[in-house]
């Protein structure tokens, strides 16, 4: 048997990527129905942000636009935990009914293998979103392009990323220790919301708890700041990609502890 | 032979909820919980030989479906040895699942949306199956069953006779050494359980595949097991030959009778001449239950009929399921 | 006796809505964190407003407003499309149609147990905590009893429009599509996250003339008038109750010919 590394794993996600894209095809009315309803959840969120926002050209020193450059920043971050981990919605379903014991007998990492099973192709919807607003702010702002600022952009972005990717993962795992997890999962999904606001309209104890004990703003504010505010980047910014990354890893073993200590309902 | 599965005084216990009634009683429980332990199974120990097809059974809840998971390496025993081809399942879950196949009878393991053969090249993937094998078990797949019109069907839009079917295809795809069923033949029609016993069969025999059956289908047991291991409330009650099952509660068959006359007033005289049957009368027969170590049908029906005028009779073997139902009723002496 | 059986309806409920504490808890913890998100996002619009009035109302007006607006919607959202798109999927519905009961009613009154413990445990909390805190800013007079009818013609337009939403998922699988889309629409339309008078005017005018505002806006808007004309009170509840009837009577005419059809077809 050979060792089972990264490769390994991307090529059977790809695989199975494919096939899913395959299969989903056929079932196109639900496709178009739910991108259409991605559409509509992105523009209401224009919407209020415009109502919220059209008459006051600056918010505590943000300006329109710096805001809605934290808007497309957060909308782009929060993409991969649509696309690569909505199964996770599932999982108290499949714990509930004991189907989740199915999981566990194949060869492979447990929680690749779960959340494999599911791309939700309507994420890419808010991606081509945020990527519109990003580039749309950039140029109002005027801020300067260059390849190493696209580097940064995407390095951040992508570290951003895991951190809701993480705290999804264990707001997810709690079904394996509670019965009504869903609110967990719920509350974590609004999260979502709040990461669009530069954190310096929160009082101290607030930023602090934003930062540190509930992370919303490793989601958008810190790291965009590298890129938005490159004159004045907090120490907080640069250590960002290791807190994406350090909560993504905690996530994981919580997950796989919960899926560890999953003992199947009875029969 | 050499033992594949060796099981050793495995317990284990679980905690439970225990929930109080009524509206008061969830007001309480909002406020104070309390739990107790439930023991699933208890000090239980058994080998099973490479190629061997055993039966597992109990009444529901009896906690096979917890030492299967413990085998698989889903659950860690709370005390007890596990050894599963050499593996401590629980330690090395991935390495055992790379030796096991698993069946649900209702939880299909694949992938729903896409049809079968995407199904086969997944796990050929995902289990590292060499290209020759793989092709070589397709082969012995088509040559025992019509798996072409399944092949390109998507899953989700196959009955639940060609789901099991494909299911228990794709649990000995990867040629594990050990596959466990659970319910393999639960649903499904008389045609069907048929096609799915020979299938099974046939893969044990042509790769001398362990496999540990779990159902309530005495049909199932009669056409495959040769051994079968019961348990109940997490105990072992049987692990044995189905051949010694039959004789477990001394040889019994049953001698069914008629004769002229009242039956009722019959079986009463007849209960009293043989004092070591049991004897009962409906509206046609009158029963007999012969133990025939301590005498055989022969000198019963000589006995009967020097004093009664026989006008027609039957022999019933006790069946399968009458045993096993006699053991979950009243456990073994 | 025929309200008894909707009473025992009421009371399993109960039961089983206490019987996840934890829910609660989370709950409440993710009101909270709406609420000082909510708090911070208008303190600094006000604060870079300048001025202590924007579009007619006063930055306790319209904390009050969202606060109980939010404790509005934990109590009116009953996720009856994610209920009825389940029930279908899974055919569980077919049993339920059997029930000797409109099906309809029996939904709603499935839920009404949770209504009762959502009132008491968020709803109210809400209001007391809302009136004291802001020493009296909430009127207690007459309006009160403006405020309960109007909630309760809210309650049965909220539910009529997710019964006619819900009806939609026999035609196709998508529910998450279809929940999102009426959920976005809702909230937005309704003044459930923006209260109404910050929306720009054309919007403004033609929200009145929709459905959707007598949910959120009707009712708390009676409710925030501490000197209430007998002509805006009547106009509410009078369009109130159009809205009322016209939607029950929609979103039982759409159920019965969607049931036929489906029944003829065999679905």
């Amino acid at each position: 048997m050979q060792k089972k590394g990264i490769r390994f794993y991307l090529r059977i996600y790809c695989k199975i990527l494919a096939q899913d894209l395959k299969s989903k095809m056929s079932y196109r009315a639900d496709f178009i129905i739910s991108t259409v309803g991605m559409i509509f959840t992105n523009i209401s969120g224009f919407v209020s942000f415009w109502i919220l926002f059209r008459s006051f050209p600056s918010l505590n020193g943000w300006s329109y636009y710096e805001m809605l450059f934290l808007y497309g920043f957060s909308l782009v971050s929060i993409t991969p935990v649509q696309c690569f981990f909505d199964n996770n919605w599932s999982l108290r379903q499949n714990v509930y009914s004991g189907d989740f014991i199915k999981y566990c007998f194949r060869p492979i990492n447990l929680f690749f293998y779960y959340q494999s099973e599911v791309f939700d192709i309507k994420g890419l919807g808010q991606l081509a979103f945020g990527i519109g607003t990003l580039i749309y702010a950039w140029v109002k702002i005027g801020l300067p392009f260059s390849v190493l600022m696209l580097l940064k952009m995407t390095v951040f972005l992508l570290t951003a990323s895991l951190v809701m990717i993480a705290l999804q993962n264990a707001a997810a795992a709690s079904c394996f220790w509670i019965e009504n997890s869903f609110y967990v999962l719920d509350l974590v999904c609004r999260f979502k919301d709040y990461a669009k606001y530069p954190i310096t309209i929160f009082s101290p104890v607030f930023r602090f708890i934003f930062t540190f004990l509930m992370p919303i703003a490793f989601i958008a504010y810190y790291p965009s700041l590298v890129v938005l505010r490159p004159d004045a980047v907090p120490l907080l910014s640069w250590l960002s990609p290791l807190v994406g990354i350090a909560f993504f890893f905690v996530s994981y073993k919580i997950w796989m502890r919960g899926a560890m200590k999953y003992s199947g309902t009875g029969s | 032979m050499s033992a594949i599965i060796e099981i050793r005084n495995i317990t284990k216990e679980f905690k439970v909820l225990n929930r109080r009634e009524g509206l008061k009683g969830s007001l309480k429980d909002l406020f104070s919980r309390d739990y107790k332990i439930v023991r699933a199974v208890d000090n239980i120990s058994m080998t099973i030989e490479q190629g061997e097809i055993v039966g597992y059974l109990g009444p529901n809840g009896a906690g096979k479906s917890t030492t299967i998971k413990m085998m698989t390496g889903v659950l860690e025993p709370t005390s007890g040895e596990i050894l599963v081809g050499g593996n401590v399942p629980y330690q090395n879950r991935t390495k055992n699942a790379q030796e096991i196949g698993v069946v649900f009878g209702q939880r299909s393991q694949l992938w729903w949306a896409l049809p079968l053969i995407e199904s086969f090249k997944l796990l050929k993937d995902i289990y590292q199956i060499p290209d020759k094998e793989y092709d070589g078990m397709l082969a012995l797949y088509q040559s025992l069953v019509d798996i072409e019109p399944l092949l390109h069907k998507p899953v989700r839009q196959m009955s639940l006779g060609q789901r099991t079917l494909s299911d228990i295809l794709a649990a000995f795809l990867h040629n594990p050494k050990i596959v466990f069923l659970d319910e393999p033949t639960i649903g499904l029609d008389v045609s069907m359980k048929a096609k799915i016993r020979t299938l099974i069969q046939a893969l044990n025999r042509e790769k001398h595949t362990t496999v540990i059956l779990t159902t309530h289908d005495m049909g199932d047991v009669d056409a495959l097991c040769r051994r079968i291991v019961i348990i109940d409330k997490g105990k072992m009650l049987y692990d044995n030959d189905m051949e010694h099952l039959k004789g477990f509660f001394g040889s019994y068959r049953t001698l069914k009778i008629r004769v002229d006359g009242d039956l009722k007033a019959h079986a009463e005289e007849i209960a009293k001449e043989l004092p070591e049957c049991s004897v009962s009368a409906d509206e046609e027969w009158i029963s007999i239950l012969v133990d025939e170590d301590k005498a055989t049908v022969m000198e019963v029906l000589g006995t009967l009929q020097t004093a009664h005028s026989i006008r027609d009779m039957q022999l019933q073997e006790i069946s399968t399921e009458e045993v096993i139902k006699k053991i979950y009723e009243e456990g073994v002496q | 006796m025929k309200l008894k059986k909707y009473i025992t309806l009421t009371r399993a409920g109960i039961i089983e809505a206490l019987q996840f504490r934890l829910s609660f808890v989370v709950m409440v913890i993710g009101n909270l964190l709406y609420l000082i998100v909510v708090y911070f996002l208008w303190k600094a619009i006000y604060a870079s407003a300048g001025t202590d009035v924007v579009n007619g109302m006063t930055f306790n007006d319209t904390l009050i407003y969202l606060v109980l607006a939010t404790a509005l919607f934990n109590f009116m959202e009953m996720y009856t499309v994610w209920e009825i798109g389940r029930n279908i999927q899974s055919g569980k519905i077919v049993l339920d149609l059997l029930k000797p009961m409109e099906y309809r009613k029996y939904l709603f009154w499935s839920y009404s147990g949770t209504f009762v413990t959502q009132f008491f445990l968020t709803f109210l909390p809400t209001f007391i905590v809302v009136s004291v805190v802001t020493h009296g800013a909430v009127p207690l007079g007459i309006n009160l009893l403006y405020f309960v009818i109007s909630v309760v013609m809210a309650v049965s337009i909220n539910y009529s429009i997710d019964f006619l939403v819900g009806t939609i998922c026999l035609y196709t699988e998508s529910i998450w599509g279809i929940n999102i889309m009426k959920q976005v629409i809702v909230l937005l339309l309704s003044g459930a996250t923006i209260p109404l008078a910050f929306f720009p005017e054309p919007l403004r005018s033609a929200m009145y003339y929709l459905p959707f505002q007598s949910i959120y806006n009707a009712p708390l808007s009676l409710l925030l008038d501490g000197d209430p004309q007998p002509q805006t009170v009547l106009t509410t509840l009078g369009m109130q109750a159009m809205w009322c009837i016209f939607m029950l009577l929609l979103s039982k005419g759409f159920w019965k010919v969607s049931l036929r059809q489906i029944t003829v077809n065999g679905g």
